[in-house]
Parts: structure tokens; sequence; C-alpha cells
């Protein structure tokens, strides 16, 4: 991770733009939905500042649709325990059926037995003894504890299961809810496990590396548990996640040379929700709104399903007819037509292209002809 | 027949009483039981008085299981089972074997309960139902075990969760051979057991042969055996050593056995 420490002062540039407002510790969900849209400099100062993301958003009136459901999360946790039944007795089949793991490898450790404040320490024991040791070691590791350094701050890191033994490998288990029917599953549930399932490796490859064994003993594939078509029985699959370490990782690197994206703010600015004793934020709204408007955020469509923030830059991309409300294809097709407005005024030629827009307006003209001769 | 209707009658007025004066005291469990009762009575009184033969299955169960408690068909699925079991698997075999009318969400509170009532007297009661032992010698989460089985039966070393589960498997497959059952929930928790024992199905899909999945389970129980008794004797002799009587039924607190480790 050494690539991942940064000076001291940004960490205080940082802290000043959270303010007083209590760090928001990351999760796997939120280091994930980092990778979703890298381009975005409000996400990731904010991010990097460790601001709670969702409080800001209900604070300035666009609290986000989303947050798990109570029925989601108590479907997946009532999945995941049929999975892990009867010490792990389904996982054990799946692995043996999909990655051919020898009958004698039964063994499941719980590293949640030593009680929560040891659990990072134990995890690390125990995946250190489990490299060392090789074929002697443990099988199956239930709730480990894992850490990722994020921008100066350590997130902790909860993954499924990790699997060992394997070919000596390490493997990460991700169990989720959603069903694979017929061989097929939802590719945007796929992709948000895959991202998640890809900061557990990169999260495990780091503590590896720490302990000073040979990151590559955690396998990039990473063993997909969802139920099968209609029914409640689980079925493996292997995911690649070499792509999204890439992106992960690029991402994280990003994180900490914030100190571009932190020059060009002016001294000033704060994110501050400036909390009362009971933690509600007493800060005006405008000023929080204006102090956001001062970053550029890179809205489109996708954010509505990872970002807390995702109203409040659609509400911003919509005032300014921003041709990012029509999602990131329609916009790199646009590309040098910023607004909503400006393209329809070089569609029905009421506008003058500029310099290097003769092109698209152009194909923009061209599109409503068209559109009028269908109409007509 | 309107004898029996009467007598149905009369039966219904008792057990809604009932339900009513269980109510009123905040028995819950009671109040449960008494209202399947009465459910079931009124079938058949439905059955009875349009002339239909009420459905056999339903009616014996509820009535034979009231006579049981909670802790008591815990106490049989156990001993059935023969091993360290989840409450969901206690459940089903319950279900299956004795007519249970038990639930998973009854047993959550029933080893404080018991810890609560051994602590007060200790070893008041023939049988206690209590806790597997991890090897940190600490409650093992979500198992239940036999006060009257040997420590080794009741920790948990690193391969016992397996042998546990082939523990079940076989001792399940053996109740439904002894018993000739071909009880539909019987097989389908036998299923759904064969289902990850190499070697238990022929691959149809239909009910495995009780026989044949005992004999795979004692397979591949042979490969983790002499490991998982050797992990075991070693846990059981720790906690002889360390504990005392409510804490090697219970299981010690976590941190004491840290530190108590740490002072050694």
């Amino acid at each position: 991770m050494s690539g991942l420490k940064r000076e001291g002062d940004h960490v205080h540039r940082l802290d000043a733009l959270r303010g007083t407002t209590p760090q928001q510790p990351h999760d796997a969900r939120a280091i994930a939905a980092l990778a979703a849209n890298p381009g975005c400099a409000r996400r990731a100062l904010m991010d990097g500042a460790g601001i709670d993301k969702d409080a800001a958003a209900r604070h300035l009136g666009f609290p986000a649709p989303f947050g798990q459901s109570p029925f989601a999360i108590t479907r997946g946790n009532m999945f995941e325990a049929l999975v892990k039944a009867d010490g792990c007795a389904e996982l054990l089949r799946m692995l043996r059926e999909v990655l051919g793991l020898p009958v004698a490898e039964v063994s499941y450790h719980d590293v949640e037995n030593v009680g929560a404040h040891l659990r990072h320490a134990h995890t690390k024991a125990l995946f250190d003894r489990a490299a060392r040791e090789g074929h002697d070691a443990g099988t199956l590791y239930d709730h480990p504890l894992l850490s990722l350094r994020i921008a100066g701050h350590t997130a902790y890191l909860e993954p499924d299961v990790v699997a060992f033994q394997l070919g000596g490998r390490f493997h990460i288990v991700e169990i989720k809810s959603f069903a694979v029917i017929d061989g097929q599953a939802d590719p945007a549930a796929v992709a948000a496990a895959a991202r998640q399932a890809a900061v557990y490796v990169l999260a495990l490859r780091n503590l590896l590396e720490e302990l000073g064994h040979d990151p590559l003993k955690v396998s990039h594939d990473v063993v997909l548990v969802c139920p099968e078509n209609f029914a409640n029985r689980p079925v493996a699959t292997l995911v690649d996640v070499r792509k999204q370490l890439a992106v992960l990782r690029r991402q994280l690197a990003r994180m900490t040379t914030l100190d571009r994206l932190l020059e060009g703010l002016p001294d000033d600015l704060s994110f501050d929700l400036l909390p009362d004793e009971d933690g509600r934020p007493t800060r005006p709204v405008a000023e929080l709104a204006d102090a956001l408007h001062r970053t550029t955020a890179r809205y489109a469509p996708d954010c509505l399903s990872t970002c807390d923030l995702c109203f409040f830059c659609r509400d911003e991309a919509r005032q300014e007819g921003a041709s990012d409300l029509l999602g990131r294809q329609v916009r790199d097709e646009l590309g040098g037509v910023a607004s909503v407005a400006e393209a329809l005024g070089l569609a029905d030629g009421s506008r003058d292209p500029a310099e290097g827009q003769e092109e698209i307006a152009r194909l923009l003209r061209n599109a409503e002809r068209l559109r009028r001769e269908c109409l007509n | 027949m309107s004898d029996r209707l009467d007598d149905l009658e009369r039966r219904i007025d008792e057990l809604r009483a009932g339900v009513r004066k269980a109510m009123r005291v905040r028995d819950g469990a009671t109040a449960r039981v008494l209202r399947a009762e009465l459910r079931s009575a009124e079938r058949a009184w439905d059955a009875l008085v349009s002339g239909r033969p009420p459905q056999a299955k339903e009616e014996p169960q509820p009535q034979k299981a009231a006579l049981v408690t909670v802790r008591e068909q815990v106490h049989q699925g156990l001993r059935l089972l023969g091993a360290a079991a989840q409450p969901r698997l206690i459940v089903a075999v319950s279900d299956a074997f004795f007519g249970g009318t038990i639930r998973s969400s009854q047993l959550t509170s029933l080893r404080r309960d018991e810890e609560r009532s051994f602590r007060s007297s200790p070893f008041g009661r023939p049988y206690y139902l209590c806790a597997a032992l991890t090897d940190r010698l600490s409650p093992a989460r979500g198992l239940l075990t036999l006060s009257t089985w040997p420590l080794e039966r009741r920790v948990v070393g690193p391969l016992s969760p397996r042998v546990d589960f082939l523990t079940c498997a076989i001792a399940t497959a053996t109740a439904i051979e002894e018993r000739d059952s071909d009880d539909e929930r019987a097989l389908r928790l036998l299923v759904r057991m064969a289902r990850n024992i190499p070697g238990a199905t022929d691959g149809t899909l239909g009910p495995p042969d009780p026989g044949r999945v005992a004999a795979a389970a004692r397979a591949e129980l042979l490969v983790h055996a002499e490991r998982d008794t050797r992990d075991r004797a070693e846990l059981a002799e720790r906690a002889t050593a360390q504990l005392g009587d409510a804490a090697r039924l219970f299981g010690a607190a976590t941190l004491s056995t840290i530190k108590k480790e740490n002072a050694k």
C-alpha cells in the first residue's frame, strides 16, 4: 500500500472539508461504487474526506432512493444462512463441483469466535498460518474481517466467506440473493457483485503482502453463489474480476492523488454539516448546496443506483440542461455539445455550429429532418 | 353423527375459552397451540356437517404435540440426531419424525433460559439443552447440544461442523429406514441432506435410498474421523481442565478465556 500513502497536509485539507461532521466509514459497497463513476470529482472529494453523503443529501432535501430495503436484507441474510447451514454443506458441495475441492478439505473456522474486537487480528493470524503451512491449514473461513486503506483512513470489510486450498490459493466467496435463471443473471447485479468482490480480493492481497506472502495467492476468480432458477437452491459460478480490480486500483490510487483536485478548490470551501449535539445538521442548506456546486460532478443516470447524492446532481444537471442527463452513450455521441438546448438549437438550425461542431451539427440536422419526415 | 357434532361443538367452545384465557395471561405459546387445535376442530366440524371425510393427515398431530413442551421436543430431536445441530435442523427433524410444532424462533431464548435455570439450581434437571464449545471454549453460535453427551461430542473443532452434519445425515437416514417412514417431510429432509453428500444420490430426481445415503455419509466420515476425534479430544481435555460446571455446559465468555490463556 506504500503507493497509497499521502502527505499529512492533504489529510488536513480533507479533514477541513469534512469539518466537524463525524467521518463515515467506507464499506465494500461504497468502495465498489467508487469504481462505477471514476470521472466524478465531487464524489472523489467527498469519499476521500469520508463525508456521509447520505446525510448531506438528506439535509439538502434530495434523499437518495436507496439504501437496501429491509426485505432485500432479510432475503439476503436468509439465503446466506441457507448456504452456510450444517457446516456449509451446500457451499462444500458447490466448491467440490465447480472447483474440484478434495473431499478431505472440509475444515471450517469461524473467525467471529474470538469476539468482535479481535476479529481483524485473528483473521490475520489465521491467514498467515494458512499461507505458511499450506495444505494442513483450514479450508473455509467464515466472518473474516479485512481492512483497506482508503485515502488515509482504514475501512473494515467483511467478505461472506473466504475459501482456501483450491490449488493452494485463496478464493473470495460472495453470496448474493439475486437469481440465476437458466444460466443468466441480471448483468447489473453481477457487475455490482463483481466490483464488491474485487474490493475483497484487493484487501486480502494487501493483507498477504503485509504478512510477507505472495499476494497472487489470492485468486482473481471469485466464487459467486446465487439461487438457481426459481428455487432456493444455491449454485456457484466463477467470476473473473481482473478488470474490476484494475479499475479499483486506479481509482484508489487516484483518491490518494487528490492533491490536484484539492489545489483547484478555494481555501474556505467546506462540506461541513455542522451537526448539533444530537447529530442533526444545522448548516444552512443554501450554503452547503453552494459549496457543492463549486465542485464539478459528472452525473450519469447510472449514478441513481450507486451514489447517495444522485438526486442532487441530477437536479443540477437538469437546471443546466446538461446532455449528461441522457446517459453516457448519448453524451459521448454529442461530444462537444454540453447542453440539451444547444443540441436542439444545432438541430433546427437556429444556432450556428462553433468550430469543431460542424460534424455533430450535420448529424443532428439530419436526425431532425428524418424525425420531421416521420411525423408528417 | 350428531353425537360427534355435539362433541366437537363442546370441544370448540372449550378451546375458545382456553385461547381467551391464555391471551389474558399473555401466554402466547399456549394460545398458539390451542388456536391450532381449534382450527383443526373447526375443520373437522365443517367436514362432518358437509358430509366430506376430514383430511386424515391433519387431525391427530397437533393434539399429540401439544402434550410435549418445546424443550422436550428439542431434546427428542437432538437425541435422534446425536450431534450438535442448528435450530433449523432440529425443527425439521422434530417436524418430520415427532409431529413437532416448534419453530426456529422459539429456540432462540432456550439456551439462555436453560443457563439461568442451571445457575439457580445446578443439576436440578435430568438434562439441559446447552451450547457447543468452540476452540476458544466460548459458546458456538447457533448450535444446540445435550448436557448428557460426553464433552467430546459437544466441542467443535475445525472439521466438526462437517462431521456433525454427516452424523446427522446418518441418523436421519437410519431413522427413516427403521420406521420405514414414507412421510413426505422426512423424505424431503433426507433429499436435502443427500444432495450435499458425494455418492448419496443416484442422479435421479426421486427420493434417495436411505441405506445408500447412510453408506455414503459413513464413507465420507471415515475420511475426517481420525483428525476430528483428535481435535475434539484435545479440546475436551482443555475444557475439563479450565472450565467450571456452568461454563462447561454453556461456554465461557470470550474475553475471560483469552485472559486466562494470556495469564498462563
